[in-house]
């Protein structure tokens, strides 16, 4: 039976959607976790989370990348230049996204390393830091979903 | 830590061709050529490729040992070849699974172009796998000092 491409593509959409929600939501949490964790035993869950949470990132990281090529597919021939409008905010986006994961990776080897010293419990300016890192995660994210808002809709 | 620098490579490279053809208008053409399920599945496959030579390149490694990390990028410089070659082995099995019954005379020709194709492969995987190497020690470097404060 032949596949439906308009039912693969809506797959491919949604499967885009739910990478971008995981990822998307997920900063947000451990932010929201740091922003309130002021003792030892919650410091330790704390890394625990956010470790979970950048196995997550780089699922979604590797499910975005794919998926938004088979969104970019979709268009066919009919795929804009990039020197048009939309070609403009997708190069933008594009660049924005590649900073985004390449600007992720020390947040992940930076998490990685603090729980193998979890013994130790988190001072104030290192929740401090932590805070930031997925804050600026969580906010890259929404400059991101309001680029593909745009290419979607604007 | 693997599983994240795999990810990493692969999306990391994946993104910038497709940034490089797009901005160049190239990008529609390539992918017009592409059937969309083949095209996920060979980015799984570069995904599952680049997480195997990775685990093997960082295998037993402390990246935060000054020693360890001349040995990561020695290490890089094999399994990225070894990387280029496995992708290139599974794009050539499909590529040529997909056309031998229509002209079975592909086979031949196939076979003629596999030890150089393997060849470039090799090359162009050790080059990138070194270039991601140095990314990632510097990415690591910045870890180290997000983590450094009073």
């Amino acid at each position: 039976m032949p596949l439906d491409p308009h039912a693969l593509h809506l797959a491919i959409r949604w499967l885009h959607v739910a990478a971008m929600a995981t990822a998307f939501g997920g900063a947000i949490t451990v932010f929201a976790l740091s922003a309130r964790t002021r003792n030892g035993a919650l410091d330790a869950a704390l890394v625990e989370v956010a470790l979970r949470y950048e196995f997550l990132f780089w699922l979604a990281a590797g499910i975005l990348a794919m998926t938004g090529i088979g969104n970019l597919a979709a268009f066919g021939s009919g795929l804009p230049l990039s020197r048009t409008e939309w070609g403009t905010t997708f190069v933008l986006k594009l660049g924005f996204v590649i900073a985004l994961i390449v600007l992720s990776l020390p947040r992940t080897l930076a998490i990685a390393r603090l729980q193998r010293s979890r013994s130790r419990p988190l001072s104030a300016p290192l929740q401090g830091r932590l805070r930031m890192m997925y804050g600026g995660t969580g906010a890259a994210f929404a400059v991101a979903l309001g680029l593909a808002v745009w290419l979607a809709h604007g | 830590m693997e599983w994240s620098l795999a990810t990493f490579h692969a999306s990391g490279f994946v993104l910038a061709i497709v940034f490089f053809l797009y901005s160049r208008d190239a990008l529609g053409l390539a992918l017009g050529g592409l059937n969309t399920l083949l095209g996920l599945a060979l980015f799984v496959a570069l995904w599952a490729t680049t997480y195997l030579t990775t685990c093997r390149a960082v295998a037993g490694l402390d990246l935060l040992r000054e020693d360890d990390r001349v040995l990561f990028a020695r290490r890089a410089f094999r399994w990225g070849a070894a990387n280029g070659i496995a992708f290139l082995a599974i794009l050539g099995l499909v590529l040529v699974a997909s056309a031998v019954f229509v002209s079975p005379s592909v086979l031949l020709t196939a076979l003629f172009i596999a030890p150089f194709a393997l060849i470039i492969s090799a090359v162009v995987g050790a080059v990138v796998g070194v270039i991601f190497v140095a990314v990632d020690l510097a990415l690591l470097a910045v870890a180290r000092a997000a983590l450094n404060v009073r």
